[in-house]
């Protein structure tokens, strides 16, 4: 069922795949940026980005939103995130060039995983709307 | 009797302080030492280090079951009447590959981390908060982030070395080890 009323959405690729974040959310695409990591034990996280002097966690939601054989990633897209009462930068390393576009959105379909809070359209092809949140908080398969 | 250190007293500056999310704590210098494990670079509060040493003086720490439960302890040191657990800082952080070669002795507690080397001394004016993705064990090892000439140090929490658990589980073994010893 469409809910009649066109939103921006962010659309990034993921190997042959596009998502779709609510633009409102995305605060920049970052070119390659020099990825630093230090020991740490949460899943999916694969190190910091320093940008605009924050310290910006990356998260590679590609193992859960594609398997352990995504392709590489391209470009980091940073988004804002609720974090308890705040709301903190994180990257997403994407493997294309993203797109903003206007559109109508729906409902997700029956069983479609938790992080999928509806969908667009954009041309012929169905794109998934996540949320940012729950995919993060989602383990990768192993 | 071996006499345990005081109880732990924060160091002093920024030392305890956890910053508050999102933006770094108040302009203050705080001197950090920096150091290696596993290839990975680290800061330590300097008030928070009593000595840096050698691997000198170690003794290989066997206490039957707490050896095993506490598996990141290799050695015990003592100095100054003082005997302090040595923890293996490569397998606090779970990581596969060091070489130990330098032990930092921490102040006020009665713990000593091997390390793989010290770096040099040196000052910052920001501790960063771990960004709250970070959600597993690493929020309680880092007091939080430095950013030293555009490199993200973590500043380690001293006490995460080892818990207030494993102390008393280790100090009560040692105790009970050297009444055995003395009877």
């Amino acid at each position: 069922m469409n809910e009649g009323q066109e939103k921006s959405y962010v659309l990034f690729p993921m190997g042959e795949k596009r998502f779709a974040l609510p633009a409102e959310v995305v605060a920049e695409l970052a070119r390659p940026d020099h990825l630093q990591t230090f020991p740490h034990r949460t899943p999916l996280l694969a190190g910091v980005l320093v940008r605009r002097g924050r310290i910006v966690p990356v998260c590679d939601v590609a193992q859960v939103l594609l398997g352990p054989n995504a392709p590489p990633r391209k470009f980091f897209l940073i988004a804002k995130c609720q974090a308890g009462e705040r709301q903190d930068w994180t990257a997403v390393p994407v493997t294309g060039e993203c797109e903003l576009a206007n559109l109508e959105p729906a409902h997700p379909v029956d069983g479609a995983p938790a992080y999928v809070t509806g969908s667009v359209t954009a041309g012929a092809e169905n794109v998934v709307v996540v949320d940012l949140e729950k995919l993060i908080s989602m383990e990768a398969p192993r | 009797m071996k006499k345990q250190p005081a109880a732990p007293a924060p160091p002093p500056q920024l030392a305890q302080r956890r910053p508050s999310q999102g933006s770094p704590a108040p302009k203050a210098q705080e001197g950090v030492i920096l150091f290696t494990v596993g290839g990975y670079k680290f800061a330590i509060a300097a008030g928070a280090v009593k000595e840096i040493r050698g691997m000198e003086g170690l003794h290989p720490f066997t206490l039957g079951g707490i050896s095993a439960r506490v598996g990141k302890l290799k050695y015990t040191l003592e100095r100054d009447g003082i005997t302090y657990f040595v923890v293996d800082a490569s397998v606090h952080f779970h990581l596969t590959r060091s070489t130990p070669a330098r032990v930092l002795v921490l102040r006020n507690l009665s713990t000593a981390v091997l390390v793989d080397s010290t770096d040099r001394m040196t000052a910052i004016s920001a501790l960063h908060a771990l960004p709250r993705a970070f959600t597993g064990d690493e929020r309680e090892w880092y007091r939080g982030l430095a950013l030293l000439g555009g490199e993200v140090v973590p500043v380690v929490n001293p006490a995460a070395f080892l818990s207030k658990d494993d102390q008393e589980i280790l100090s009560a073994g040692l105790e009970r080890v050297r009444g055995v010893a003395a009877g």
